[in-house]
């Protein structure tokens, strides 16, 4: 396993008055689970969470939450992640789809 | 709902929210309340938010109703302590406040990790689903997957008054790689998917009277199967249990030599077999004319 955390900067979320929380993937070979939710201490960044059943690609992590960090406003965000193996590619696309259904329940 | 979402492949989430009246599903223990597994973090193996399971409260027709969904992704949707404890619980309070339970099953059965608490956990729901039936609380398990109903979890199907499944779905005790495992691959080929499909899948089990109801793979389908039995139980008597060894020992004598499933699809009644593979839901039930029980 590998697990670490990191804290990125970002442009903070326009959060609404509720705090809601979305859920993208499931854990299963090749997948993972990312959850979304507040945190209002510190609205400039994204604080990540990872715990990766593959060790040795805390790098190539890194550089996809990083990139995801300064494509959208997801400051004051907690994301924690629990993979099976996934491609950063399927890394991107469940952040966004997350992402996409945390704005929908903000609005 | 359209054809466009196939149940089977919708995540558990997905799947309650095609189920239940809109907006109405209520999550006990969501993801963020991480209560999720002790033991797999000592294996090295990644935990879930849920524990591979999905419960609440909803609504279906206005009418309350407990569901839970299990995630046959994570680790074969099998049963350990957490995901057991959630699975009773929600049970548990079906009979406490006489609301029906609905299970949405994906699981082959214990999870071995977890072994004596997940066999431990299996019994204490069944127990419930039997507090359940005693108090005519209607339990009713679907069974709308590949993974479908194995282990442990295809008895505790079996505790409940009624199983609804599509044809994806399979109900079993020991799932088919344990049994080429044991009686070797000449015996059941586990990679027939035909083979296993015609043993163990939806159409076999609604033609033996194992599943009381075939839906197609659709939510639409499904909601109407579950509605309709929303307000029926089935009690549970000496009676009933005594006929039901009945049917079973008729089965055994009928086709225990048996060693081709089109044999036992004939035997009950399916004058064409290729015709009856690739029915749907509706024209299988048609052509079954399955003698009512």
């Amino acid at each position: 396993m590998e697990k670490f955390d990191k804290s990125l900067s970002s442009r903070p979320f326009a959060w609404p008055k509720r705090t809601p929380w979305s859920l993208a993937g499931v854990v299963g070979s090749g997948n993972l689970e990312v959850l979304l939710e507040p945190n209002p201490k510190s609205p400039g960044k994204l604080e990540c969470r990872v715990e990766s059943s593959i060790p040795g690609y805390k790098d190539s992590w890194i550089a996809a939450l990083d990139d995801f960090a300064s494509n959208y406003p997801a400051g004051g965000i907690k994301a924690t992640i629990h993979d099976q193996g996934a491609d950063p590619i399927v890394v991107t696309f469940r952040l966004r789809q997350a992402y996409g259904e945390l704005l929908k329940k903000s609005s | 709902m359209s054809r466009a979402s196939l149940f089977h492949e919708q995540t558990a989430r997905q799947r309650i929210a095609s189920l239940v009246d809109p907006g109405t599903f209520q999550e006990f223990l969501p993801p963020p309340e991480r209560v999720m597994s002790p033991y797999l973090p000592l294996l090295d193996i990644p935990v879930s938010f849920d524990d591979g399971l999905v419960i609440g409260r909803a609504r279906m027709g206005g009418k309350p109703v407990y569901m839970a969904a299990q995630v046959g992704q994570f680790v074969g949707g099998s049963i350990g302590e957490v995901h057991g404890a959630k699975l009773t619980g929600l049970i548990q309070s079906a009979a406490r406040d006489a609301i029906p339970c609905v299970l949405l099953v994906e699981s082959g059965g214990v999870r071995l990790h977890e072994g004596s608490s997940g066999e431990i956990a299996i019994s204490e729901a069944m127990r419930a689903v039997f507090e359940c039936r005693a108090k005519k609380v209607p339990t009713i398990a679907v069974i709308g997957s590949d993974i479908g109903a194995y282990g442990g979890m295809g008895i505790l199907t079996t505790c409940c008054d009624f199983r609804i499944m599509t044809e994806h779905g399979r109900l079993g005790i020991s799932g088919p790689i344990v049994i080429e495992k044991w009686m070797g691959k000449q015996a059941y080929d586990s990679s027939n998917r035909a083979l296993v499909w015609k043993t163990s899948g939806g159409k076999t089990k609604f033609l033996l009277g194992d599943a009381e109801i075939l839906a197609g793979d659709d939510a639409g389908a499904i909601a109407s199967a579950i509605e309709a039995l929303l307000e029926k139980s089935r009690p549970l008597t000496l009676a009933g249990l005594k006929s039901r060894h009945g049917d079973l020992d008729t089965r055994l004598k009928k086709f225990g030599k048996t060693s081709d499933p089109h044999d036992l699809w004939s035997g009950l009644g399916i004058k064409d077999t290729p015709q009856a593979s690739l029915a749907s839901a509706k024209e299988f039930v048609a052509l079954a004319k399955r003698k009512s029980k």
